[in-house]
């Protein structure tokens, strides 16, 4: 009778490297077939032996140990637990949801700001926005680029606070830069109802595909994503610039209390005072969106990390979807769905 | 704990998403007739209300659109079917000509994200 196993396999770094283990295994009397899978890191083998896998796995790595190639059955085990982890974390994930959509109905967020506008109150504003439906856009998208560049530098050891810093300087700096622009030139950059849906749109899309792959959904279920865009993802982590000019952009989302201190600071006239309401208003966002940010951080790096990632991917994906039907509904290409 | 315990937890968590999306308070329309032009009045300010507005047919027709205080996206106002979209005023009344009503031919607003709307039914 022969027997299929599937380890896991340590050290594939190049093409050729499934050539010669499949070489040197297939040398082995009691292995029948052989078979690499570079992407998922895995060896299958038929075999007649009648030795347990933990022990077959240990044989056969003697024999490409030289090579500096490992086999083991642990990544398995890993692959099981999270399995697990992942119906912890939709309960999770969604009970945050419902919070979240709860406190948006409840009408706690609507409160009348009577008056002029000053840096003050646009401070408070700012500190209302942070929590409000904007949150659903610029927060899911802070939470998916955090989680997701924590997940990718625990594992490469790459520390994650300096992307951090960098995205939100770049909200503070383009906030306070584009405000002060709208002082002066007095007109309309930042609101073009169109323009911010689209760019809503392409967030969202972001989030929906940086939650799926925090969820662990796609390695589960083996879907394959074109490579082209986690490539993507992958290389402008780790730039200076990319977190600077993404941080730059959150002034163009589509937030309607953005656009609203943008219109304010349209009709302020002047460098300083346009500047003044952007900058306190971004000021006012600012905790929320650094809670996010170390909150995940410090999340990733401790020992429920898997949990985190699995609970922030279900959140990330929701708001997405959230954002991604309203920006549909805005641009009047779908009949909108809720009222939230 | 087990894995059915969380897919029930799961499953009231999206009743209860559920429920809170189709859910929304009602509240008393305004419309008004005066010397032949008949004024709808919304009030925008952490959504639109009322939601749903049924009004005539076959009369010039203005929209009162009001806020107070209002800084969120109920203020960015799209009615795409007259090509409008302005940002509200924080505080006050802006009205928007909207022609003859013409029945079957329901008025909708978005707010600039899309999270909130209103439908304006003439018959």
């Amino acid at each position: 009778m022969l027997k299929k196993y599937t380890f896991h396999v340590i050290g594939t770094h190049c093409p050729a490297c499934k050539i010669l283990i499949e070489d040197i295994l297939k040398e082995q009397s009691v292995v029948k077939n052989v078979r690499v899978n570079l992407k998922r890191e895995t060896v299958e083998i038929e075999t007649d032996s009648e030795k347990n896998p933990e022990e077959l796995a240990q044989i056969l790595t003697s024999k490409i140990k030289p090579n500096g190639y490992t086999l083991s059955i642990e990544k398995n085990i890993q692959e099981q637990k999270s399995n697990d982890v992942i119906w912890k974390a939709i309960p999770i994930g969604l009970a945050f949801l419902v919070l979240f959509f709860i406190l948006q109905k409840s009408g706690i967020l609507n409160l009348s700001i009577g008056g002029k506008t000053t840096p003050a109150t646009s401070f408070i504003v700012g500190l209302i926005a942070s929590v409000s439906s904007c949150l659903a856009i610029v927060g899911g998208l802070v939470l998916s680029l955090s989680a997701k560049i924590s997940q990718d530098d625990a594992k490469e050891n790459i520390s994650d606070t300096k992307t951090y810093l960098l995205f939100h300087t770049g909200r503070l700096v383009s906030f306070a830069l584009l405000g002060g622009l709208l002082g002066i030139i007095g007109n309309a950059i930042g609101i073009n109802f169109t323009f911010a849906a689209i760019l809503g749109i392409i967030a969202s899309l972001v989030m929906i595909t940086l939650g799926l792959n925090l969820t662990g959904v796609f390695s589960k279920n083996r879907i394959a994503l074109p490579g082209g865009i986690f490539n993507f993802f992958r290389k402008i982590e780790h730039k200076t610039l990319t977190p600077l000019i993404i941080g730059f952009a959150t002034f163009f989302l589509p937030c309607g209390f953005t656009q609203s201190m943008q219109v304010v600071a349209i009709s302020s006239g002047s460098f300083i005072s346009g500047m003044l309401i952007m900058l306190s208003f971004a000021l006012g966002t600012l905790p929320v969106l650094l809670l996010l940010s170390f909150g995940s951080a410090s999340f990733a790096h401790g020992k429920h990390a898997p949990l985190f990632f699995k609970s922030a991917g279900v959140i990330v994906l929701g708001l997405g979807l959230f954002a991604l039907l309203a920006g549909l509904a805005g641009l009047g290409i779908i009949n909108p769905l809720f009222n939230i | 704990m087990n894995k059915t315990v969380y897919i029930i937890i799961t499953l009231a968590l999206i009743v209860a998403i559920g429920i809170i999306f189709t859910g929304g308070a009602k509240s008393e329309q305004s419309v008004e007739i005066k010397n032949g032009v008949q004024y709808i009045t919304i009030l925008a300010s952490g959504g639109y209300s009322p939601r749903t507005t049924e009004a005539k047919a076959g009369l010039p027709t203005k929209l009162i659109m009001k806020t107070n205080g209002a800084y969120d996206c109920s203020a960015s106002l799209v009615i795409r079917s007259i090509g409008f979209q302005k940002i509200l005023p924080q505080t006050g009344e802006t009205e928007i000509d909207l022609g003859i009503s013409k029945a079957g031919e329901p008025l909708r607003g978005v707010c600039g994200m899309g999270m909130y709307n209103f439908l304006i039914n003439f018959s």
